[in-house]
């Protein structure tokens, strides 16, 4: 099934795509990037509208995060207290922080697709735009919470070296391999409704088996091998490495994030464009 | 069927669209489902074989009951939806006047959502500052433009989706029953918008219930029935063979 259609502006939801398929559809995004903005500035507006203290919200639910975690994993349960050089609160947020990043942005871009239904079956664009908007949007948040952040390091002196340079890098990544990872559970969410709790459980084991709440160096050594599969905890603890120890992650290990970041997204952005045409047919 | 060769808006080479509707949208309905062999019910034809070219500039009128498949020929066209055979070939920038202000999120300001809904048209930020006093006056809305939407009556909300679309500078407008909303004067201004685009060369696509429109404002009309073209051509001809075809089945529900 070939459709041809001589006209720049728009694209066809194709029945197939394929490798030729890849820049094309790139090539798109790019034209229609203006639209990526005003739906990450719509769900960022949206967000907070309705409510009585406003974007002070964003700074809550980390805040409180960060206290009822630390109280009960370092005040209660002494975690890790001989093996971190840093305050709890330092080393907990800087992980923390991402972490609520990749979990909030995930499960609010499983939805996307599934809540912007009246959209998807009256105009077509790039639908892939409604997923990267959902995870954009969630960089306020980051922002703020890098605030937060700040705060703490003035509060235990303790500041970051030159290597605090790497965390864009870092974040480029984690960025890559979350939309990489949403693009499909969105697109699976309109065949299956069941995907929006399923990632809500998944993300709730996922918290746990990787390094938040404590330093991976307590992982007794025969489960080391699923910190090391565990892209978010290479992620999480490259942003320590770089914040709190000051250590360069260096060039090889960088390069071979990137490319798997890269992976990553390249197959979720192929399993998504596959599913693409149905989606008007399911919601 | 007109092959002319005048340059072509729209074609429709054999389309088909088949809906397979899955047993159950949960996995817990669709696995044993899925053992049973019976995960997706039989397949649904909402069009069968239907093929129709629209020149460039022209306006088509696509009349027939409720589900009768006016609707997903429009999805087709506006490339929401994919063909399950045939070939379909849409030239130009098509602007969906479909349920209007579909995009417009409620807890946004009209401005806000002016400005939404146009760039998902695909206006670029430029091109809609510099209409934005345009589509406003055309709504009449200058006195709710900072208000949410969703205080809004229906009307201002269809006013307001209207003049977007209409102020997307279309090559290619569909429209689905839109003028049956919104009071007599608006009415009286949408329709003058259309014959604006008409005379502008703009290829208009109308599903409408309303005879008279389709006839006095059309060129051509389809008639669609189960899926399948029953009629193509003069729309005071296709007009008659629908009507007749309501009258002998006037038991049914319309």
């Amino acid at each position: 099934m070939n459709r041809t259609l001589p006209v720049a502006r728009r694209h066809p939801i194709a029945a197939t795509f394929g490798l030729p398929d890849f820049l094309p559809s790139f090539a798109v995004l790019w034209q229609r990037r203006e639209l990526l903005w005003s739906m990450t500035g719509r769900n960022i507006r949206s967000q907070y509208k309705q409510s009585i203290l406003g974007y002070a919200w964003i700074f809550v639910n980390p805040l409180m995060q960060m206290l009822v975690l630390t109280f009960v994993f370092s005040t209660i349960l002494r975690i890790g207290s001989d093996v971190i050089p840093y305050p709890f609160p330092l080393f907990l947020f800087v992980a923390l922080l991402p972490w609520m990043f990749f979990s909030n942005a995930l499960s609010s871009a499983t939805d996307s697709i599934s809540g912007s239904a009246s959209l998807v079956t009256k105009v077509y664009f790039p639908r892939e735009i409604l997923v990267a908007a959902a995870v954009f949007s969630k960089i306020v948040d980051l922002l703020f919470g890098l605030l937060i952040l700040l705060g703490l390091m003035v509060f235990y002196n303790e500041y970051p070296s030159w290597t605090a340079v790497w965390v864009p890098a870092i974040f480029a990544i984690q960025l890559l391999f979350t939309i990489g990872l949403a693009l499909p559970l969105a697109a699976l969410n309109l065949f299956f409704h069941d995907v929006r709790y399923l990632v809500g459980v998944v993300l709730l084991v996922w918290f746990y088996i990787t390094p938040v709440i404590y330093p991976v160096e307590m992982v007794p050594d025969r489960y080391k091998v699923l910190f090391d599969l565990n892209p978010l905890s290479l992620v999480l603890n490259a942003y320590r490495r770089v914040l709190l120890d000051g250590t360069s992650p260096g060039w090889d290990r960088m390069l071979l994030g990137i490319a798997g970041a890269l992976l990553a997204f390249l197959l979720g952005y192929y399993l998504f464009k596959r599913m693409e045409a149905g989606f008007a047919d399911r919601i | 069927m007109p092959t002319g060769s005048e340059p072509p808006g729209i074609e429709f080479a054999q389309v088909s669209k088949r809906f397979q509707i899955q047993e159950g949208r949960t996995l817990r309905e669709f696995v044993p489902a899925l053992f049973r062999g019976r995960a997706w019910s039989p397949p649904f034809y909402a069009l069968r074989d239907v093929s129709f070219r629209v020149a460039r500039g022209e306006t088509l009128g696509i009349i027939g009951r409720n589900g009768s498949g006016k609707s997903t020929i429009l999805k087709l066209i506006a490339g929401v939806m994919a063909p399950s055979e045939g070939e379909i070939n849409v030239y130009g920038r098509v602007s969906p006047l479909i349920e209007l202000g579909a995009g417009f999120h409620p807890d946004l300001t009209g401005r806000e959502n002016v400005f939404l809904n146009a760039s998902i048209l695909g206006m670029s930020r430029k091109e809609v500052s510099a209409r934005f006093d345009e589509i406003i006056s055309f709504a009449e809305l200058w006195d709710f433009v900072d208000t949410p939407v969703k205080r809004y009556s229906s009307g201002m909300y269809i006013r307001l989706g209207f003049s977007v679309a209409v102020h997307s500078d279309p090559e290619i407008l569909l429209i689905d029953e839109v003028l049956a909303v919104g009071d007599a004067a608006f009415q009286e201004k949408c329709l003058a918008k259309m014959q604006e685009f008409r005379s502008r060369g703009v290829t208009i696509v109308l599903v409408s219930h309303s005879m008279g429109l389709v006839q006095d404002f059309c060129q051509r009309a389809l008639l669609i029935s189960g899926g399948h073209l029953l009629a193509d051509g003069e729309p005071a001809e296709v007009v008659q063979s629908y009507t007749e075809a309501v009258i002998h089945t006037a038991e049914m529900p319309v």
